[in-house]
């Protein structure tokens, strides 16, 4: 579905991303962790094709097609969809307008009839039961004033609406409760499909308990150093992202844990 | 007509003298001054057949039977149509183009007033002055400005409103011009004791839009609101120019204006408040923000307050910025393709702006006009 090779990437002048590689096969869940600042947002930001990110080597195929050509609205149309690690709010544009028009740009992409009013919030029901939210959310401005928590619980809900063939959560679980933890990981665990893949940024091992991955990677000054099955995230989660410093890193050069 | 000289004889004949002068510093509107003195230009003709589609812009089906149609500034006994204006409201001619409409009573639905201005074969121009007295209760004028596009037709147009006390009067404008078209506005208004303006504008396009609006709070806690919003393209030319006076105690004064420009457009703000000696326990707030579309665009905002008063609380603002390119991601990465999402983010930024109006039917169609204003291209 996703296949990404020796993927090199400059923000504001600086290579973040040193030579990514990763494939990803349809139904499967990978989760990505590493320390701060070692170009996990970068790598979603790429995928869903937001501006100011040079890539300067290597290639990005999503179904076939070369999806670094892709402007950002066509990819989603073609199925990719990122979950913000910081929403953003945009006033005096209502959340439920949004939504319909997003949907509906997708579905006009893709050739399919567009949805009237009531289609729509039949839609939008049942995936707000999904996860708990306040339908008052809805009628509000996209994100606007909402709680850290809302906020990523708003992201799941697009998610759980657009049905994207591949989503990218960019750490949904931070600044969630333990109850909104489980939810989003209901929603996500819900659209588990052989035909849908997941790349799940996490900083936790207790987002994994949930939505079990097949595969674990970590991701490192720009590339992914390790992957394993989900039993790396425990490893992880004891001895620290030092222990994949001293395996990876000749003697000397070793950077402690970040 | 005979041609104007200079464009100081211009401002002078439009009745702005010396005043006019100083506020012309800004050198657009000066060089678009210039270049309308140097034009020759012939009186607009009143007996102008209105094509269709202009008659199609105004014949809205909720103000039939209560609407007054001035053809390049002379009032058209063909296209009013005044069947439902009742014994409240007297509109009328007098002497020299000056058309005094006195509101008595409450008057329910809104009086609709429209100019529109046709181009004769040459460049044209048109003057005319109004005076809207509401004596009594509460009314509520639509005022809608078009053009036709070919020549040049240059309209001028001078209105007093004179708010008795205790009156409200909620007042909306839309001016949409074509860029052949300019049109000169000066817009007083006295507003008496306990009496509320609401006044809401919208400018959208025209060589040179240049709209005054002097507002004296006369009697003790008057009250203006004013919103406004212009939205520009093309070469299009845009100066607004708002003067209130607090003269007297506990006045008000909300003032709410957005800018839009695209492509090589101009657009000015200038918001002067002033609270006179005397006029003490006053409110002003002046809140101006302006998106700039394209780098080859500009708008300018200036702020003035001015307070000689005890006890006033006053607070401005004003700020000149770009969509903010974050929400624009973040709408494109839903699917919605660039142009809707600027589209989205442009409506969103004016809605404060037209949230005042209560009539969702016409607040609808004002978005619809400003949105139709703005080109759909990145
Ligand atoms: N616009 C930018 N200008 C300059 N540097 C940037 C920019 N965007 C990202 N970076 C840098 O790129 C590096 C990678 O950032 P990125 O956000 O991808 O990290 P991350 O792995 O998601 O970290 P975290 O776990 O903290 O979210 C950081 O050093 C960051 O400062
Ligand atoms: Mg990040």
């Amino acid at each position: 579905m996703l296949k990404i090779e020796n993927l090199h990437v400059r923000v504001a002048g600086k290579e973040i991303l040193k030579g990514l590689s990763l494939d990803v096969k349809a139904g499967e869940v990978h989760a990505i962790m590493g320390p701060n600042g070692a170009g996990k947002s970068t790598l979603g930001n790429v995928l869903a094709g937001r501006e100011g990110y040079e890539v300067t080597q290597g290639s990005v195929v999503f179904e076939g097609r070369n999806l670094l050509d892709l402007e950002p609205e066509q990819r989603a149309a073609e199925g990719v969809f990122l979950a913000f690690q910081y929403p953003v709010e945009i006033p005096g544009v209502n959340n439920t307008y949004f939504l319909r028009a997003a949907l509906n740009a997708q579905r006009k992409h893709r050739g399919e009839a567009e949805l009237d009013s009531m289609q729509f919030l039949k839609r939008v029901r049942e995936k707000l039961a999904v996860l708990h939210l306040k339908d008052e959310l809805l009628h509000r401005a996209v994100n606007e004033g909402f709680s850290g928590g809302e906020k990523k619980r708003n992201e799941i809900f697009q998610m759980a609406l657009l049905e994207p063939r591949l989503a990218i959560l960019d750490e949904t679980d931070s600044g969630l409760d333990i109850d909104a933890l489980k939810m989003v990981a209901d929603g996500v665990n819900a659209m588990r499909s052989p035909e849908r893949a997941f790349l799940v940024v996490t900083h936790y091992q207790r987002l994994l308990d949930y939505i079990v991955p097949d595969f674990v990677h970590v991701l490192a000054d720009g590339v992914i150093v390790e992957s394993g099955d989900a039993g790396l995230a425990h490893k992880l989660e004891e001895h620290g992202y030092a222990w994949i410093a001293e395996r990876h890193l000749p003697a000397g050069a070793g950077a402690g844990a970040a | 007509m005979a041609s104007v000289p200079h464009e100081r004889d211009l401002l002078d004949e439009l009745g702005r003298g010396d005043a006019g002068a100083r506020a012309e510093s800004w050198r657009y509107s000066k060089t678009a001054l210039r270049a309308l003195s140097q034009q020759d230009f012939v009186a607009a003709d009143a007996q102008a057949e209105l094509p269709a589609a202009l008659l199609a812009q105004f014949d809205w089906p909720q103000t039939r039977g209560r609407r007054v149609v001035l053809v390049n500034g002379t009032l058209s006994e063909r296209y009013s149509d005044m069947a439902g204006i009742g014994a409240s409201i007297t509109a009328g001619v007098s002497a020299d183009n000056v058309y005094p409409i006195r509101i008595d009573g409450d008057v329910g639905a809104p009086v609709h007033v429209v100019h529109a201005s046709v181009p004769s074969a040459q460049a044209s121009r048109w003057r005319a002055s109004a005076e809207v007295t509401i004596a009594s209760g509460r009314a509520c004028i639509i005022e809608q400005h078009l053009a036709a596009e070919g020549a040049a037709v240059f309209g001028s147009l001078q209105r007093r409103y004179e708010l008795a006390a205790g009156t409200q009067l909620d007042l909306i404008s839309l001016c949409e011009l074509p860029e052949s078209a300019a049109l000169y506005r000066l817009i007083e208004a006295r507003v008496g004791a306990k009496a509320t303006l609401r006044a809401t504008h919208v400018l959208l396009g025209g060589r040179l839009q240049r709209m005054d609006l002097q507002v004296d709070l006369a009697g003790p806690e008057a009250r203006l609101e004013s919103r406004g919003v212009f939205a520009l393209r093309g070469r299009d030319h845009a100066d607004t120019q708002l003067d209130v006076r607090h003269l007297a105690r506990d006045t008000a004064c909300d003032i709410v204006w957005r800018g839009v420009a695209d492509q090589r457009a101009r657009g000015i703000f200038h918001g002067a408040i002033t609270v006179a000696a005397g006029a003490d326990g006053s409110d002003a707030v002046l809140s101006n923000k302006n998106l700039l579309l394209s780098p080859n665009a500009e708008i300018d905002t200036q702020p003035v307050l001015e307070i000689y008063a005890d006890e006033v609380k006053a607070a401005h603002g004003a700020t000149v910025g770009q969509l903010d390119e974050r929400a624009l991601f973040y709408l494109r990465s839903r699917g919605i393709p660039l142009a809707e999402a600027r589209r989205m983010m442009v409506t969103a930024f004016c809605s404060e702006v037209l949230a005042g109006v209560a009539d969702a039917d016409l607040r609808e169609r004002l978005a619809q006009r400003a949105q139709a204003a703005l080109p759909t291209s990145a």
